[in-house]
């Protein structure tokens, strides 16, 4: 037989163009969720493809460590025989110039600028030769000739940069100019999380450069290894060597890995957590379809099994309208998807590399699908299971899909609640509303739809929106590891970096703008961690009043420590436990007072008391502004007075240290509100128009016995109003209460270095304006589509 | 044209199309009709002839497409939705072929809904109304029952209950009898019998002639055009065999 005149595809076809709003409120959700599911997957594939492709090429180092100062060449030698497992090492010298100190000038135009927005460490290198190589937007590895200068990609995308394009760098001894040639990918540093970036340029510029002066020496010592997975044990041995530079981070190969996928793979995992949700709000309203239509349906179900056809042949006639349907949804959403994926991951090439299309570029999408339509039309055949219940009489004479135990089962319910139900004690003004009330108390069952959709959609708005606030929050320092203030001042390790901060200080607080200057040193210690010792930063200063919140314990006295809850996790320490450090050469035993929480440094950062001497790698500065000093033209000024330092204010430095987190959680938030007010619109508009059908009858009643259409219709959108308020309010309450423990929850297992998330929510917004507007779009489908009822026969309700 | 007293209802020219359907269905076609007070009228026809639309349309459920309908002088098709409501509840009461009832109210509460809507703030007064209404009915012992626990013979005494509520001047039945057995039928017809004879007006649509023996007159419809009628005059048990054969033989001759 011909497909087309197949009985189940006639039946589909029909079945899709009788009720076209409802079908069409059904595909697009499951268009969204195939859409979502497909992009999602797409993405991660992708890049993980993307991460791997540029690992291939570059060859990234398996352990390297940084380190500023100075070193014993002699003592990495050494350490490298005396290593069979290390396959090659090298130490790459690095020169980190402030990000103020580069500016950028197009001759073609006269435009202009300098990247004094980035915060991150500008690290000028020659390309090696064995491995860790910096990588052109060809896959190349390129060399940079004298007076060329080759950039990170991330700054071409930031400050538009071109190829061609000058670019100065101040040295203290002048300015030396260089000419962008190309942009470089850089396994290392090529995750948004990454503190900093390198250029790449010719030796004899690197020389020039680190003549002229300006620049920090810094270098990275750098390990392949025979065996990737004796990082770890190779990082132990590295450190238990104390001849060895070690001042500055250590990372593995595993870590460069992790930080890649995880910046850039938290908007795809996103996204297949929205799909998911997504999948559970398409899958509860087909269930509602489903029985609807079996119960409007029954009596034809009873004649196709009065004339024998067998259950599994009605399934699969019901069943064909749904396989059609989600097929449909899977092809347009894995299109969709295909041009979605395209765009999402264009900057995750650009900062890695072209990942080759191979076959799990194109398996993964179809097992996504696949999945997808698999688990959709599992669920639509246990919910047509029904049909098999269908008893032929009570379908042709009661037209009841229930059979005669189930019958009575209900009318004792219905009976029971009738009875306690007495009208004739009612003594309100209003026996719609009561009608209405006493409907809702007996369908609650079919009414738990929307209150359900309207939950999760709460959730998915404002839950997204909190994280937005919390991160942008001023007081969001609380989680930096830093006291709330105003004005931040960071001084680096230079030459003169302590006559600057004598400077800064004595100025600060002699300006009657300023107030509460507080100055902490960053040093570097050692903690003794087995059998070797760890570089431990530490910050010093004085901790008296409230500076920094603590997760639990207080604030380090004198012999004491307070350590952020990445360190108290990594070294296995609470609150009174006892630790040795090590400083100078002198060691220590002291107590933990306290843990806070720390989202810089990657975390590991330690708190002590003590006065700030010199000496330390760099300084940090924190004061209040008095009233009406603004925060912004403080920090401007000082930064003009002291070049040295980086003068920002508070906001500002919150802003821009998580720029690419709270630039990811805006997006989320923008998408899930949309998402949030589409899902449900269309299921609000999906269940009424359900809904409306069914109540025809009692509609017809009312109608009959002297009800207005308007105050029937009132009654309808008061029943809606109410479970869609019920469901919002309790999804406000549960962002409030279980969605903070379980953001918590994701943002402590992120390793961010926040183990308890307190938000720190736009009440206004949450609690009033999204509220306000979700109930709203949801009222407004329930208006329009009750709308139609006015016109209506009323006779034609009873009749049918 | 002066409304004359005696007249309850009256349509001119009434038409109703249904445009739902390909091409559109013209279900009443220039029906021109009177009933008169405390008139009890049939309605007959066979299926699909426009007798339940003309019924709807008459009695304010549906807006018939052109024409008009007066209830006691004044002009229904003019009315409002709300005025259109307040008429159907003070002034109207509705039987329907199955009985339709809330089913989330007791049967005693289905029945005091009109009159609690009619009369907010005479609750009390329309409690001892419906009570006594459903005394005199025979179901006051079934008014805590929910509407699947009772008889359907009692169930359409309980329609004819709620109908009554509100005192209206008009009963609208569409085959009250339609879904009952026989003598659940002649239970329900007793009770109608006995609210036409307190002076109550009744149009009533049917196709059973045993229960169209009862009325005063009787009307036929065919495709929508009111075709006969044929005055029955008052209905005593004595003579309803006989009104019975003389209904079944005109009804005969227009090919019923």
């Amino acid at each position: 037989m011909n497909e087309r005149n197949s009985p189940y595809f006639r039946y589909a076809y029909n079945a899709l163009i009788k009720d076209k709003g409802v079908n069409i409120a059904l595909a697009v959700l499951l268009i969204l969720s195939a859409f979502l599911m497909v992009t999602g997957s797409m993405v991660m594939e992708r890049s993980i493809g993307s991460v791997d492709q540029l690992f291939e090429e570059a060859k990234p180092p398996h352990y390297l460590q940084m380190h500023k100062g100075d070193y014993d060449p002699d003592a990495l030698t050494r350490f490298a025989s005396d290593h069979p497992e290390i396959d090659a090492w090298l130490v790459e010298e690095m020169l980190g110039f402030d990000s103020a100190a580069i500016a950028w000038h197009r001759p073609s135009t006269g435009e202009s600028g300098d990247l004094a927005d980035s915060l991150i460490d500008n690290l000028f290198v020659t390309q090696q030769e064995e491995f860790d190589f910096l990588i052109d937007e060809t896959g190349a590895i390129p060399q940079a000739s004298r007076g060329e200068v080759y950039v990170p990609v991330a700054y071409q995308q930031s400050f538009g940069l071109q190829a061609g394009d000058k670019l100065a760098i101040r040295t203290d001894t002048g300015i030396h100019d260089l000419r962008i040639r190309g942009f470089v990918r850089d396994s290392q540093m090529a995750s948004s999380l990454s503190s900093a970036t390198r250029f790449l340029v010719s030796e004899a510029d690197f020389q020039e450069l680190g003549r002229a002066g300006g620049g920090t020496p810094e270098i990275i010592a750098e390990y392949r290894l025979t065996d990737p997975s004796l990082a770890s044990e190779f990082q132990r041995a590295y450190e238990g060597d104390k001849a060895l530079p070690k001042n500055g981070q250590a990372v593995t190969y595993q870590m460069i890995r992790l930080v890649n996928a995880f910046s850039d793979g938290l908007v795809a995992v996103a996204m297949v957590f929205l799909s998911l949700l997504l999948i559970a709000i398409a899958l509860l309203s087909l269930r509602f379809v489903i029985r609807g239509t079996l119960e409007e349906e029954v009596r034809e179900i009873g004649v196709m099994k009065a004339i024998g056809l067998p259950d599994q042949a009605i399934v699969s006639l019901y069943l064909s309208k749904y396989r059609v349907m989600t097929l449909l949804a899977c092809i347009i959403g894995g299109v969709l998807a295909v041009i979605a994926s395209g765009l999402l991951t264009r900057s995750i090439q650009v900062n890695y590399a072209q990942a080759p299309v191979g076959l799990t570029t194109i398996l993964v999408p179809v097992l996504a699908l696949l999945s997808v339509y698999l688990f959709v039309i599992a669920i639509c055949r246990g919910v047509l299971r029904g049909v098999r219940k269908v008893q032929v009489v009570n379908a042709l004479v009661h037209g009841s899909t229930l059979h005669e135990r189930q019958t009575a089962r209900h009318a004792k319910r219905q009976a029971r609640r009738a009875r306690r139900t007495s009208l004739a004690s009612y003594r309100g003004r209003s026996i719609s509303r009561r009608l209405a009330f006493s409907d809702l108390r007996a369908e609650s069952g079919q009414w738990v739809l929307i209150p359900i959709v309207f939950f999760l959609g709460t959730v998915l708005m404002t839950l997204p929106l909190n994280l937005l606030s919390t991160f942008e929050s001023p007081r969001f320092v609380t989680y930096m590891g830093a006291p709330e203030s105003d004005v931040r001042a960071d001084l680096q390790f230079s030459k003169d970096v302590d006559s600057v901060r004598a400077d800064v200080l004595s100025s600060m607080r002699s300006d009657g703008q300023l107030t509460q200057v507080r100055v902490f040193a960053n040093e570097l210690y050692e903690i003794q961690e087995g059998e070797g010792w760890e570089t431990l930063r530490v910050e010093v200063g004085d901790y008296s009043g409230a500076t920094v919140e603590f997760l639990e314990g207080g604030r380090p006295e004198p012999g004491q420590i307070a350590l952020s809850v990445l360190n108290a996790n990594r070294f296995q320490l609470s609150t009174g436990s006892k630790l040795t450090i090590r400083h100078g050469g002198e060691s220590a035993t002291v107590v933990v007072s306290g843990i806070y929480q720390d989202v810089t440094s990657g975390g590991h950062t330690a708190k002590m008391q003590g006065e700030v001497t010199t000496g330390a790698s760099g300084y940090v500065i924190y004061a209040n502004t008095v009233d009406r000093a603004d925060p912004a033209a403080v920090a401007a000024q000082y930064s003009e007075r002291f070049p040295a330092a980086t003068v920002i204010p508070m906001r500002e430095y919150v802003q821009q240290t998580l720029s690419h987190t709270t630039g990811a959680f805006r997006s989320a938030a923008i998408m899930s509100f949309i998402f949030g007010i589409g899902v449900a619109v269309v299921i609000t508009g999906l269940f009424l128009k359900l809904r409306l059908t069914r109540e025809r009858r009692k509609m017809g009643i009312l109608s009959a016995i002297g009800f207005s259409m308007g105050e029937i219709v009132a009654q309808v959108k008061g029943k809606a109003l109410l479970t869609m308020a019920a469901g919002t309010l309790l999804g406000l309450g549960f962002v409030a209460t279980g969605g903070e423990s379980l953001v918590g929850l994701f943002i402590s297992l992120a390793g961010l270095g926040i183990a308890n998330l307190s938000f720190i929510p736009n009440l206004l917004l949450v609690y009033v304006a999204y509220p306000v507007i979700l109930v709203g779009a949801g009222y407004l489908g329930a208006v329009v589509l009750t709308a139609r009822l006015h016109g209506a026969d009323k006779s034609l309700w009873l009749r049918a | 044209m002066p409304h004359d007293d005696h007249v309850m209802l009256e349509s001119r020219d009434l038409a109703k199309t249904y445009y739902s359907t390909e091409p559109p269905t013209q279900v009443i076609n220039g029906v021109d009709l009177i009933v008169r007070k405390g008139e009890f009228l049939v309605v007959m026809g066979a299926s699909g002839s426009g007798k339940s639309s003309l019924l709807y349309s008459i009695s304010g459920m549906d807006r018939p497409t052109s024409g008009t309908v007066f209830l006691e002088g004044r002009d229904l098709t003019s009315l409002s939705d709300v005025e259109m409501s307040r008429v159907r509840l003070t002034k109207m009461g509705f039987i329907f072929q199955q009985a339709h009832f809330l089913s989330n109210l007791n049967i005693r509460d289905n029945i005091l809904l009109p009159a609690f809507k009619a009369a907010p703030k005479e609750k009390d007064a329309a409690v001892a109304r419906v009570d006594a209404i459903m005394e005199r009915f025979g179901i006051a012992h079934i008014k805590q029952h929910g509407i699947t626990q009772v008889s359907g013979g009692q169930l359409q005494r309980a329609s004819l209950c709620r109908a009554l509520a509100c005192e209206p001047s008009i009963l609208f039945a569409d085959e009250p009898t339609g879904a009952l057995n026989s003598s659940m039928s002649t239970e329900v017809m007793e009770a109608l019998t006995e609210v036409h004879s307190d002076g109550t007006t009744l149009v009533m649509v049917t196709h059973a002639p045993a229960c169209a023996a009862r009325a005063d007159r009787v009307i036929y419809l065919r495709d929508g055009r009111l075709v006969d009628s044929r005055q029955l005059g008052r209905w005593s048990k004595e003579q309803s065999t006989q009104r019975e054969d003389d209904l079944l033989a005109w009804l005969r001759k227009l090919g019923f």
